[in-house]
């Protein structure tokens, strides 16, 4: 495991894997994770993860010579007892341009027809490596690199809450009315954050990501559905 | 010990006004921030002077305060920053308990020194709990500010208070006034040049007019050298390079994660000092050594 650390101070300091979003490091992120929370849940405050960190809020002190004894004890000790297994959770997209307001000007930069930028957006199966950015939004890797893009210049006042969009190397849904400079594609109506269920969130970090393109009659029968609490997002 | 649930109603919101504790924790892994009072020193103060457990539920201005009527007696104190408050036409005095009785009508003016303003009451206010705290944050506490004609609950009690330290103790608000912000090194310090260094830790650097719960923009830009990073974990107090060469301090609303290099991280005390300081204030950062 190639793995360093960053003390911020006695109470705060990060492990630190290479500059890469790879499923193998956030494999390792999630053993290293269950690792710390079984052995040391009392010193422990919070974790928080990056692509390539773990941020560690501690209740007790830790000296720098501590964080390097650490960062040696994790890289010796054998962590595939803590292998996560993750779930496949199926959420639903209507990449009509109703929704998918920047379709047609993504296709014109890719040069790549909508129905084939939407096959290849539903075709891969993405990750979850964290929560950020907004209560509840995924950050996903695995989008294909032909649908990589540039942020907006000029980010939107008001991208509505369930839209699917492509930011630079990442795809995600924005899971309350945000501004935001990310290019729509589609919209979920699934409700994918929401503080009265415990927990707000469906998907666990390191859980697979399947988007199932729907009609537009099929998103507002959904939508219906979710509004009278009559649906469950599905997983494997 | 009788109490009885009552309101206080607004019959002007004031700009940004909210119930604030002492945070959320614990549900940022699911993007949640901490929230939670942005001077948690005024907090602590108006808290201790009221009796009340440490984290209750006070309430926080800004800009321009509120117009409040009380439903019932209780007692209220103010701390953080200064501003002009009349309580049935007269002056309140900062940082000492005043007694409330029922229909009495508060006026908060104009905040004169400072950016926020914290309102303790007796018990604190009891505004629904969510993730284990009672502060407003949108999406996530079913309202996110005071709007006109709103209520917040708290309990009146009848029976007699008995301050809990010498009611002459004096509170003051210049524990704020040093321009000095210290910090330590972030993640991404170390990759900064030494030219750099210096040049961040000799700058005065002023507070733009783009300041709010979730971050502090300063108005000098320095070069950056350093491109974007990996999304990582941020905190309240983390000071971000961004590509302009501005920095930005994030506050108890601050996103969880964030792309743009963490060069310093603003130590707890000093975060409270610089909530309060107003657009056009100069701060300098002082390096905390710990070595």
């Amino acid at each position: 495991m190639e793995i360093s650390y960053f003390r911020t101070h006695s109470k705060l300091f990060e492990i630190i894997w290479p500059r890469e979003i790879s499923l193998s490091i956030l494999q390792e992120q999630l053993r290293v994770k269950a690792y710390l929370e079984k052995e040391y849940a009392e010193g422990i405050k919070e974790i928080r993860m990056g692509f390539n960190t773990l941020s560690l809020r501690l209740t007790k002190d830790i000296s720098d010579k501590d964080c390097f004894d650490l960062v040696g004890e994790i890289k010796s000790s054998t962590l595939s007892v803590f292998e996560y297994q993750p779930k496949t959770w199926e959420i639903p997209v209507c990449y009509d341009e109703v929704f998918g307001k920047d379709l047609n000007n993504l296709s014109k930069i890719h040069k790549i027809p909508i129905e084939d930028l939407i096959h290849i957006h539903h075709s891969n199966l993405y990750t979850l490596h964290f929560y950020g950015f907004l209560p509840g939004f995924m950050y996903l890797g695995g989008l294909d690199a032909r649908l990589f893009c540039p942020r907006k210049e000029k980010p939107d006042r008001l991208i509505p809450a369930g839209t699917v969009a492509i930011g630079g190397q990442q795809t995600g849904i924005y899971p309350s009315d945000s501004p935001g400079g990310w290019h729509a594609i589609g919209k979920s109506p699934v409700k994918l954050f929401d503080i009265q269920q415990d927990p707000p969130c469906h998907a666990q970090v390191g859980d697979k990501i399947r988007f199932l393109p729907i009609t537009k009659e099929k998103f507002y029968q959904i939508q219906k559905n979710v509004q009278n609490g009559q649906y469950t997002l599905k997983h494997d | 010990m009788i109490k009885i649930p009552s309101y206080i109603h607004f019959t002007q919101a004031g700009l940004m006004t909210s119930i604030q504790d002492l945070g959320r924790f614990g549900a940022a892994q699911y993007g949640i921030p901490y929230s939670g009072a942005m001077d948690r020193y005024a907090l602590a103060q108006v808290n201790f002077i009221l009796g009340n457990p440490k984290g209750a539920a006070v309430l926080e201005m800004a800009h321009t305060g509120p117009e409040i009527v009380f439903e019932r007696a209780t007692r209220i104190v103010f701390a953080g920053a200064e501003a002009d408050i009349y309580l049935n036409g007269r002056p309140v005095k900062y940082g000492q308990v005043t007694e409330i009785q029922e229909e009495d009508h508060l006026i908060v003016k104009k905040i004169r020194k400072g950016q926020w303003l914290y309102m303790g009451i007796q018990g604190g206010f009891e505004s629904e709990t969510v993730s284990g705290s009672k502060s407003w944050y949108r999406g996530v506490s079913p309202r996110d500010k005071v709007v006109k004609g709103d209520s917040i609950c708290y309990l009146s009690e009848e029976e007699r208070f008995y301050p809990p330290v010498e009611t002459n103790a004096k509170i003051r608000s210049d524990w704020f006034r040093p321009s000095q912000i210290n910090v330590y090194p972030g993640p991404e310090w170390h990759k900064l040049s030494t030219l750099l260094h210096n040049r961040i830790l000799k700058k005065a650097f002023t507070v733009s007019e783009l300041i709010n719960r979730m971050a502090y923009q300063l108005e000098e830009e320095i070069a950056n050298e350093l491109d974007p990073i990996l999304t990582a974990p941020v905190y309240p107090g983390t000071v971000q390079l961004t590509p302009s060469g501005r920095l930005i301090v994030l506050m108890r609303d601050g996103q969880v994660t964030g792309g743009y290099p963490r060069i310093l991280q603003v130590d707890n005390i000093s975060l409270n000092v610089l909530s309060q300081k107003k657009a056009g204030e100069k701060i300098k950062f002082g390096l905390i050594d710990e070595k």
